[in-house]
């Protein structure tokens, strides 16, 4: 579903990321994980075409440079911070559905599912950080996305969110979703991952057979 | 690039701008000083005798020449910046949309915000001093309108170069500030200090005017007001001479429609391979 290949970043003098190469097969599940600095953010954001990146991806077949609407039509995105400028909730939904050729009457529906329709018409500029997540999370699955890519999902929850976004997010992946995920919470990537990817500095580890994350502990890759 | 989808960020781009609490405060102030300034002029025009249209389209060109590159010039800054800082313009880009419909939705938007500021506030203007004062032309003043709009759009591509290019709000905002008193003072008086020290020829200062849109729209207003040439002196009688009356202004309505097109290429030209974070 996803094939990368030869990923190489760039920022100004900086190496983000050094020629990776990683492929995540259709309905598979893999986490990036990898301490702070380490690229999985950056991974992320170059299956969506918001880095300028040398190598390829693609998504489904589709180029994420040079496809970015068809590759992107297929992704749901998560971010580890999300922003919805001045728009409400529903506004910020409708808005998404449009763009994606969807009819915006299934904003509500969508708001509902995440716990905020009762704050459907405040703006998503005064929500807290859990809230705004949540919100972030209903624009990512309005679609019905057959990928999704998840950026420290549960970073901005308080315990019982990140144990709801959790049971939501593993009934996604019983779904036959493909799913990538950036953590380093233990606990995120037991529930969630089949696959660990471990980046290091840019630089992608060769993967282990034990695909658990006990021993990502002891070298501070997760928490 | 799809209609449709630039068409829904720009319309999504003006109901920002219109609920933003500092563009409502910039529109409304915009709309108080033109309506002030018509009222002044029409009490001008009643002792004086002058026609209440001619008048207050002079008061407004000076307004619109002095407050609409302000207004278009922060907005344009902070138009991309400021998403880019707060990581909304991520969580757009990551829907099935080009840059390119964002870039130029974005930017279509704003001209459509500034362009309902500068709409209400000189129509509001223009039914004052027509219901109160009639008379004089119309023509002049809608002119303004129309010329305003297009230095309006000059300004909010220099605008959203300066945002593709600082890509922070604070450093944004400080930028469109510096280009607004460069563009409305710092350029003029440059021109006047180069114009007496050089002993510049007529030819050269007319050539100088060229540069800066600000100054364009200035000379547009003015020959729009008075269909006089002389009054802008040696180099207004200069560009009359060599163009002739209306190549001067087809010149210079193309001078600024350039600087709207140069600024969006260049802002365009960064954007497309922008770092989006």
């Amino acid at each position: 579903m996803i094939k990368v290949t030869g990923l190489t970043l760039d920022l100004g003098e900086r190496r983000v990321l050094e020629h990776l190469s990683f492929q995540v097969a259709r309905g598979e599940s893999v986490a990036l994980v990898g301490p702070n600095g380490s690229g999985k953010t950056s991974v992320l954001r170059c299956i969506l075409g918001l880095l300028p990146y040398s190598g390829k991806i693609t998504v489904a077949g589709h180029d994420a440079w040079r496809e970015p609407v068809a590759a992107r039509t297929l992704v749901g995105y998560l971010p580890q911070r999300s922003a919805f400028g001045d728009s409400t909730a529903l506004e910020t939904l409708r808005f998404t559905a449009r763009l994606r050729g969807l009819d915006p009457r299934r904003s509500l529906a969508a708001l509902e599912r995440v716990g905020l329709a009762k704050v459907a018409h405040e703006r998503a500029r005064t929500f807290s950080g859990g809230m705004q997540q949540r919100l972030a999370l209903a624009a990512a699955l309005l679609s019905d996305p057959p990928v999704l890519l998840f950026d420290e999902p549960t970073a901005s929850l308080d315990r019982a969110g990140q144990k709801s976004f959790l049971a939501l997010a593993a009934g996604l992946r019983g779904e036959g979703r493909t799913l990538v995920l950036a953590s380093h919470r233990a606990e995120e990537i037991d529930q969630l991952a089949d696959r660990v990817l471990e980046l290091d500095f840019g630089r992608l580890l060769p993967e282990r057979e034990d695909s658990t994350v006990v021993p990502l502990f002891a070298q501070g890759a997760v928490s | 690039m799809r209609l449709r989808e630039t068409s829904l960020i720009a319309a999504r781009e003006i109901r920002e701008a219109l609920r933003s609490r500092w563009f409502a405060a910039a529109a409304a102030s915009f709309l108080v000083l033109a309506l002030g300034l018509s009222w002044l002029g029409l009490a001008g025009a009643q002792r004086s005798g002058l026609a209440g249209f001619d008048r207050t389209t002079a008061a407004l060109l000076n307004l619109a020449l002095l407050f609409v590159p302000l207004i278009a010039l922060s907005l344009g800054g902070l138009g991309i910046a400021g998403e880019l800082e707060d990581g909304s313009l991520a969580v757009l880009l990551a829907n099935p949309v080009t840059r390119a419909e964002v870039f130029f939705g974005k930017y279509l938007g704003m001209v459509g915000a500034v362009s309902a500021a500068v709409v209400a506030g000189f129509g509001l203007a223009g039914v004052v001093v027509g219901v109160l004062a009639g008379g004089g032309e119309v023509r002049p003043f809608l002119l303004l309108v129309a010329l305003t709009l297009l230095l309006a759009a000059a300004m909010l591509a220099v605008g959203t170069l300066i945002s593709v290019a600082t890509r922070s709000r604070a450093r944004a905002v400080g930028a469109a500030f510096a280009a607004w008193l460069a563009l409305v003072y710092l350029c003029d008086l440059g021109a006047i200090g180069l114009a007496i020290a050089r002993a510049l020829s007529p030819g050269q200062v007319f050539a100088l005017a060229l540069v800066n849109p600000v100054e364009q729209a200035r000379v547009l207003g003015t020959l729009a007001l008075t269909n006089r040439p002389e009054v802008l002196g040696p180099a207004g009688l200069f560009g009359a001479d060599h163009f002739g009356p209306l190549g001067l202004q087809l010149l210079l309505v193309g001078a600024l429609v350039t600087w709207s097109l140069a600024s969006l290429a260049a802002g365009w030209s960064l954007f497309r391979k922008a770092v989006v974070s």
